[in-house]
């Protein structure tokens, strides 16, 4: 936040932007793949791989049950969390992509060439994190099928013939190295990026500054502002 | 984003059906173009396809063709010392083969130079006793072993050229052995020993209850 915002608002008012059960999905996500995504790195880096305890290598079995614990718990709890409506309704937000966002995507692109451009107003989600959300969940998924599979050849080497387990093995891989980009992006704009790092705040609280919203997603922060409105009249 | 001023009628000049489209088709373009770069660019840095590196050593053994030996030792009639040269210089052959790692990735159609194990035997002739066959890792850390017969199958050799280049440091320079129907690590890396035993010598990973017998089970 610069310190000319923090000086014209000395008692920032904020607003509700994420309901638990979205945030709970958020996380449900987050952490497994987090952990798979370090565990998995490990595959690049040989010392780390070698490690072992009797014959169980420690990242590679650390991979598959949380793998495996990931895909047995998943499907369920994002049954359990979309049956709340305010989960329902974001996740429809996520999934609505329309003219605005590609004419906003293309006011990014523009401004980052130095161009002059004038960005449509945004609603609760932009363009990028909509189409972040789509190719992570994408990605995830496909990374959970693949997975699965070689998990169950981590176990057994009598269920899977090796040529589909060497087909299976190298998608994981692609999708893995596509996805990382798209994780260190997300948690550069989360952690460090100072204009969009109030999302953090968003996403374990639930709340955001009034100010950020208004600057961020205006659209979504008139909306917030109409809605509370008819709810007090 | 700062607050810019906003034009309202920004993107409301199109018919909504035409929004629609028009919007549709450009998402769509997008993630077949983004997913068109992403996999260009994985093939581009070859972090899919390929080898990976396994390892227990504390550190790669270096090889120095200077004080370099292959022994062939143990339950033998003749044993053998050789060095490099002497190990090239042994009849070669050239053997095709998809390289299966346990883990689950693969390398497909790799070639091997080398000597095949038969002839390696045929040379140092086998006693009665000779049952089962220990390949030794420089680094002193690394050993798997074969039965004999196994280790007398066609396509079993000790390879000294991976695609018609002599082994890198990290594939196992200067050779390796090669058991194309059995997952890599029966294959020791950084191969300075072979050794004849009349009982089978569990290997780094079979102590750890790993399968001793790595048959790759393929449908062709």
């Amino acid at each position: 936040m610069d310190p000319l915002e923090r000086l014209s608002s000395p008692a920032p008012e904020f607003l509700d932007r994420l309901a638990a059960s979205t945030r709970a999905l958020h996380w449900l996500v987050a952490l497994p793949v987090l952990l798979l995504l370090l565990t998995g790195l490990t595959n690049f880096w040989p010392e780390l791989k070698a490690l072992h305890v009797g014959g169980a290598r420690v990242f590679a079995w650390l991979h598959v049950l949380i793998g495996l614990g990931f895909a047995v718990a998943l499907v369920p709890s994002v049954i359990a969390i979309l049956m709340r409506r305010a989960a329902r309704r974001d996740a429809r937000e996520l999934l609505a992509f329309g003219l605005d966002d590609y004419l906003w995507l293309q006011h990014r692109v523009l401004r980052a060439a130095g161009l002059r451009s004038v960005g449509p107003r945004v609603g609760k989600f932009n363009a990028g994190q909509k189409l972040n959300a789509v190719l992570s969940a994408a990605a995830t998924a496909a990374l959970m099928g693949t997975g699965v599979v070689l998990g169950v050849n981590y176990w057994s080497k009598d269920v899977f013939d090796v040529d589909l387990v060497g087909a299976v093995f190298r998608w994981h891989t692609v999708l893995s190295v596509l996805l990382l980009p798209l994780i260190a992006g997300h948690l550069y704009m989360a952690l460090l990026n100072p204009g969009t790092r109030e999302s953090l705040r968003g996403v374990t609280t639930g709340r955001v500054r009034r100010s950020w919203a208004e600057r961020h997603h205006g659209a979504w922060a008139d909306r917030v502002r109409e809605e509370r409105r008819a709810g007090e009249g | 984003m700062t607050g810019e001023p906003r034009r309202p009628d920004e993107g409301e000049r199109a018919t909504p059906r035409a929004r629609r489209l028009l919007s549709r088709a450009r998402f769509l373009g997008l993630l077949a173009g983004g997913a068109a770069v992403g996999a260009l660019s994985t093939r581009v840095f070859g972090l899919v396809d390929g080898w990976r590196e396994n390892t227990v050593e504390e550190s790669r053994p270096v090889f120095d063709p200077g004080t370099y030996r292959l022994t062939v030792d143990g339950l033998v009639a003749r044993p053998l010392s050789l060095d490099y040269e002497a190990l090239r210089a042994l009849p070669a052959v050239r053997q095709v083969s998809d390289f299966h790692c346990v883990e689950g990735w693969m390398v497909p159609d790799v070639r091997w130079d080398g000597v095949l194990f038969q002839s390696l035997a045929e040379l140092v002739g086998p006693l009665p006793d000779a049952r089962y066959v220990t390949f030794h890792s420089l680094g002193g850390v690394y050993r798997d072993s074969l039965s004999l017969t196994q280790a007398r199958l066609p396509g079993v050799l000790i390879a000294y050229d991976l695609d018609g280049a002599p082994l890198s440091r990290v594939r196992g320079a200067p050779a390796r052995l090669v058991m194309p129907r059995m997952f890599g690590y029966k294959g020791p890396k950084w191969l300075t020993r072979v050794e004849f035993r009349d009982r089978q010598d569990l290997g780094y990973w079979q102590q750890r209850g790993w399968r001793v017998d790595a048959w790759i089970r393929s449908s062709d």
